[in-house]
């Protein structure tokens, strides 16, 4: 078994997740303010701006009802890995390099599939089968015992009335709007107010995280 | 008869029937599982930090474990090779930890069955069988095959026991079969090995031009940063020269492809064109270069016990000249089928002092009967040209396996090598034996087996033990029967560590239970020179024990536990730091154990707390002294050295009877012999068996369409699998091209043994066969 972490940085209430967060800043522990590093990525905040900008306001407050949290989960094998590709995909998949772009870039409605696209949070990735690999069979190779976490809870605020938290890491997911506006976005997750523009005003990251635990031989 | 819908044809009747179909289940009769959860879950997860399990970029990533399991993968930021990105396999690299098969307790052979054993007593056997070998048939009856995916560590402690301890050079690793040309191509060129660039030439080239290699499959990530890179500045081009048209070859500028083996002949021909139009940079070469030819006519390698060795010899500019006349573009047009105009273009391309050129390159021209003559031909190009380990100016020798460079090449696990230096070497044998503290006699002068030439001994029956870890000869070995039926015949002894069953587990005596990546501590080494640190996140399932570990408990059992006294709390520190006084100096300097464990990965030369980015550039290089702009250290006349090495064709070459090159590599989803990617379901469940990649052409005229089955049949055997026209591949007419990570289509049965007399890496690339239907 892993080694649970001594220091007190692990959120027993999730009302006190941003002064835990501030605590170890100020408390200067390694381990935490490491993660908290990884998954700020604010400096990329230009691409969240520049995609809302290019956005007309119809498109980020339009639904369709496509899409479901559920049918978002069955893409991947842990929250926060890559989809799988669940339409057919020319076998070449690579005619143009921005074949999945001409869809997943900007999103809107396909006719060949009969609903509106998700959008690509990192069109600026163009090597798109580098991560997003179709299926061709759903056989196993040999059984797995693969096991992973349960999705982040939402709707995490730490008061009755306040903004939720920002529960996943936003590496490659620094672009907001394109996951949680527009009629391609995940019903779930879909935001009431998408013609704001500065998500970060009221929503902070909150990924819970373990400290660095070296492991130790029982 | 079934018919065969093609898949553009499937896409659009399935886009018909997507009209009807609900939310997630646009593709009929699939459903997704999403991921089983582990029950009553902490739900923290910590990241730590670990070099991808897979290829020689060695991307870092940052794996998420929670309650004792690796759970998620984020791409480290942090990590300057990858910044955070990594490939489908690195995505999900950690669910190769959790096939359901995973060998988890030792076995052994007992009247012809395999039975589970305590793992003790099954190194007990091991320890046993070996000395008793060695006492009956001699030093040299006892091998140790490895793998460019030994850790630093594993490899360190196999070349200490084999070569320091039991006096025989029977060392070898998989990495024969993938970097020798490499190695001898910069001890050639050079007189040092690995590259002189690093990743960042990436981020400075204007023209990166691709010799025989499928980057956007095989190096996701690097190329993924090659075309950034062209978005973001307006002066960047990507060339792709090779035998086949594949996905790198679609997504770059131009596309060139050449008849398979004059690679050779076109790389004289751009130096004949660089000298024809005054290109030539002057001042670098007067001041650096030095120019030498070898033998010709060396031969192929295809019989028992062949031998070479070559012969340089000085030569002038003027006879460097004098040889290059007969490649004129026009001339090579006519061998390679690439036109004058695309051969001036390229030579254009590197011949302009404007323009930084990169070259990248992996297994086209390091699989190839002249691996070491083309390395060497790509050098002289940057040579003339003055374009060198200069940021973006670097021809650039890429890896395919995590630690081939840190493990094969800087330990020095193959027959002829040492930590430091060669065998031959008297200086570098006192300096082994006194850090090994080893008799000096106990070392061999002699080399003994490459790899090839290893499994025709146990063939033969020479050798009699072998252990073979963290590798899968029985699918890899190139005239795979041979080598098959030689394992297994009856006086002949193997071990196998690995983690899961594979053909060569299926021919071992003895199974050991490996740890596998992150369930050990341990170091790779990629492609750029870097040094990458892991700590053992996870237990290891059942009874599974690391390789290195598994080496020291035999060492101990055949008496060596002064050479091998370390206690399993923090064995991995102190290998490193003895492993570490072999590369003292301002040439190979690795950084502390300390350091590694802090950073994601360091570079060496690692000299004053600093990495070295470019070699030979005093700039960069703390090793460069003669007050010159570069310093070509390697050579003793300080000087990188330009080789007349001219085209000599392949071993086999298509003939009436065997029309057909036959061509074999890897797919992005999958990995070497697929024995961890296919037990991961995404990899598995996009790219589930191989195929033959056929030229739509030639399928038409055997009359079979896609998923139709054809016989592929070469001298040495023949092989049935279904066809692929148009896929992610196109092999030109006349050459069909199969993916080897599947065990039920073992391609090497096809393939040939032949390789390159310097380096003795085979060629996978190029063999004729014949087709029939299936």
């Amino acid at each position: 078994m892993m080694k649970q972490p001594e220091k007190g940085h692990k959120p027993v209430a999730h009302a006190a997740i941003a002064l835990c967060l501030l605590g170890m800043f100020l408390t200067g522990t390694e381990a935490f303010s490491a993660d908290t590093a990884y998954d700020d990525f604010d400096n990329q905040a230009k691409k969240r701006f520049a995609a809302r900008r290019a956005t007309p306001e119809i498109y980020t407050t339009a639904d369709s009802g496509d899409r479901n949290l559920a049918g978002f989960y069955e893409l991947r094998q842990y929250p926060g890995s890559p989809p799988r590709i669940p339409h057919p995909v020319d076998v070449t998949f690579s005619g143009n390099e921005t074949d999945c772009l001409s869809c997943h870039g900007k999103g809107g409605y396909s006719a060949e599939f009969g609903k509106f696209v998700p959008v690509t949070p990192h069109p600026e990735n163009t090597l798109c089968y580098q991560c997003h690999v179709p299926v061709v069979t759903e056989e196993p190779f040999v059984a797995s015992n693969w096991q992973s976490m349960d999705p982040p809870r939402l709707g995490r605020s730490s008061l009755s009335s306040s903004p939720p938290t920002i529960p996943h890491s936003l590496q490659l997911r620094e672009n907001c709007i394109s996951c949680h506006t527009g009629p391609g976005a995940v019903a779930e997750i879909r935001v009431t107010h998408a013609a704001r523009g500065d998500c970060r005003q009221c929503h902070v990251p909150a990924v819970e995280a373990d400290g660095l635990s070296v492991f130790k031989r029982k | 008869m079934t018919i065969q819908l093609d898949r553009r044809r499937f896409i659009l009747s399935a886009a018909a029937t997507s009209a009807i179909a609900s939310a997630g289940a646009l593709f009929p009769g699939i459903s997704f599982g999403g991921w089983p959860k582990v029950t009553g879950n902490s739900g923290l997860v910590s990241w730590q930090k670990a070099p991808c399990r897979f290829c020689g970029t060695g991307c870092g990533v940052l794996v998420g474990v929670m309650d004792g399991r690796a759970v998620a993968v984020k791409g480290d930021p942090n990590c300057s090779v990858n910044k955070g990105l990594c490939c489908v396999k690195g995505y999900h690299s950690v669910q190769a930890l959790y096939g359901s098969d995973r060998l988890t307790t030792a076995k052994i052979r007992k009247n012809g069955e395999m039975v589970e054993v305590p793992i003790k007593e099954a190194l007990d056997l091991v320890a046993e069988k070996l000395q008793e070998t060695r006492d009956k048939h001699g030093k040299d009856s006892v091998a140790i095959y490895g793998s460019g995916q030994w850790t630093i560590p594993d490899g360190y402690v196999a070349s200490k026991l084999f070569k320091g301890c039991l006096g025989t050079n029977n060392v070898e690793a998989n990495a024969r079969l993938c970097m020798a040309s490499a190695v001898t191509g910069f001890m050639t060129s050079f007189g040092i090995d690995e590259p002189m660039g690093c990743y960042e030439d990436i981020d400075h080239a204007n023209v990166f031009i691709s010799w025989g290699n499928n980057m956007a499959e095989m190096h996701p990530v690097l190329f993924s940063r090659m075309l950034a890179n062209r978005e973001r500045r307006t002066n960047v081009k990507i060339i792709d020269f090779a035998t086949r048209m594949t996905r790198s070859s679609q997504a770059s500028d131009t596309s060139i492809l050449f008849k398979p083996q004059t690679d050779l002949a076109v790389a004289n021909a751009i130096c004949h064109e660089i000298i024809a139009n005054g290109w030539v940079n002057w001042n670098f070469v007067n001041e650096h270069v030095s120019f030498h030819k070898g033998k010709t006519n060396i031969g192929y390698g295809t019989e028992d016990h062949f031998a070479f060795t070559d012969q340089d010899e000085a030569i002038s500019f003027e006879e460097y000249k004098k040889f290059l006349e007969d490649y004129t573009p026009e001339k090579v047009e006519r061998i390679s089928g690439v036109s004058a105009r695309d051969i001036k273009y390229l030579a254009a391309l590197y011949g302009d002092p404007a323009l930084k050129v990169t070259s990248f390159w992996c297994m086209g021209m390091n699989q190839h009967t002249r691996g070491t003559w083309i390395n060497n031909l790509v050098y002289n190009i940057h040579l003339l040209v003055g374009k060198i380990s200069t940021p973006g100016n670097s021809p650039f020798s890429l890896t395919g396996q995590p630690s081939a460079c840190g493990t094969v090449r800087e330990v020095g696990t193959l027959t002829h090598a040492l930590p430091h230096g060669v065998v031959m070497n008297e200086h570098d044998r006192q300096m082994a034996a006194e850090i090994w503290e080893v008799p000096v006699e106990n070392i061999d002068p002699k080399p003994t087996y490459h790899t090839v030439e290893m499994f025709r001994a146990l063939d033969r029956g020479d050798i009699k033990f072998i252990w073979i870890q963290v590798t899968n000869p029985m699918v890899t070995m190139p005239n795979l029967k041979r080598y098959r039926n030689g394992a297994m015949k009856d006086d002949r002894f193997i071990v196998v560590s690995d983690i899961y069953p594979t053909p060569t587990t299926d021919i071992a005596d003895v199974i050991l239970p490996a740890a596998m990546w992150i369930e050990q501590e341990g170091m790779f080494g990629n492609s750029e020179r870097r040094t990458q640190h892991f700590a053992q996140i996870l237990d290891p399932p059942g009874e599974a024990m690391s390789d290195t570990w598994q080496i020291i408990e035999v060492a101990r059992r055949l008496g060596f536990e002064k050479q091998f006294p370390w206690s399993q709390d923090n064995y991995i520190e102190k290998i490193w730091e003895e492993y570490r006084r072999f590369h003292s100096g301002p040439k190979h300097e690795m950084a502390s154990y300390k350091i590694l464990t802090e950073r994601s990965g360091v570079q060496w030369p690692f000299v004053g707390g600093k990495e070295t980015r470019w070699r030979f550039n005093p700039e960069y290089d703390p090793a460069c002294t003669n007050g010159k702009t570069f310093d070509f250290y390697g050579k003793k006349d300080n000087r990188a050295w330009i080789w007349a090495r001219p085209y000599e064709p392949a071993a086999e070459s298509p003939d009436s009877e065997y029309p057909f090159w036959l061509n074999t590599g890897r797919v992005i989803e999958h990995w070497h012999t697929g024995t961890m990617t296919r037990r991961i379901p995404v990899l598995h469940n996009a790219v589930p068996s191989s195929y033959v990649e056929l030229h739509p052409e030639d399928a038409a005229q055997l009359g079979v369409v896609n998923g139709e089955k054809v016989k592929i049949i070469s001298r040495r055997g023949d092989i049935t699998m279904p066809v692929q026209i148009n896929g992610r591949g196109v092999p030109p007419r006349g050459m069909v091209f199969v993916p080897f990570f599947d065990e039920s289509y073992l391609i090497n049965e096809v393939t040939l043994d032949a390789f390159c007399p310097i380096s003795k890496q085979p060629d996978y690339k190029k063999c004729a066969v014949r087709l029939e239907k299936a």
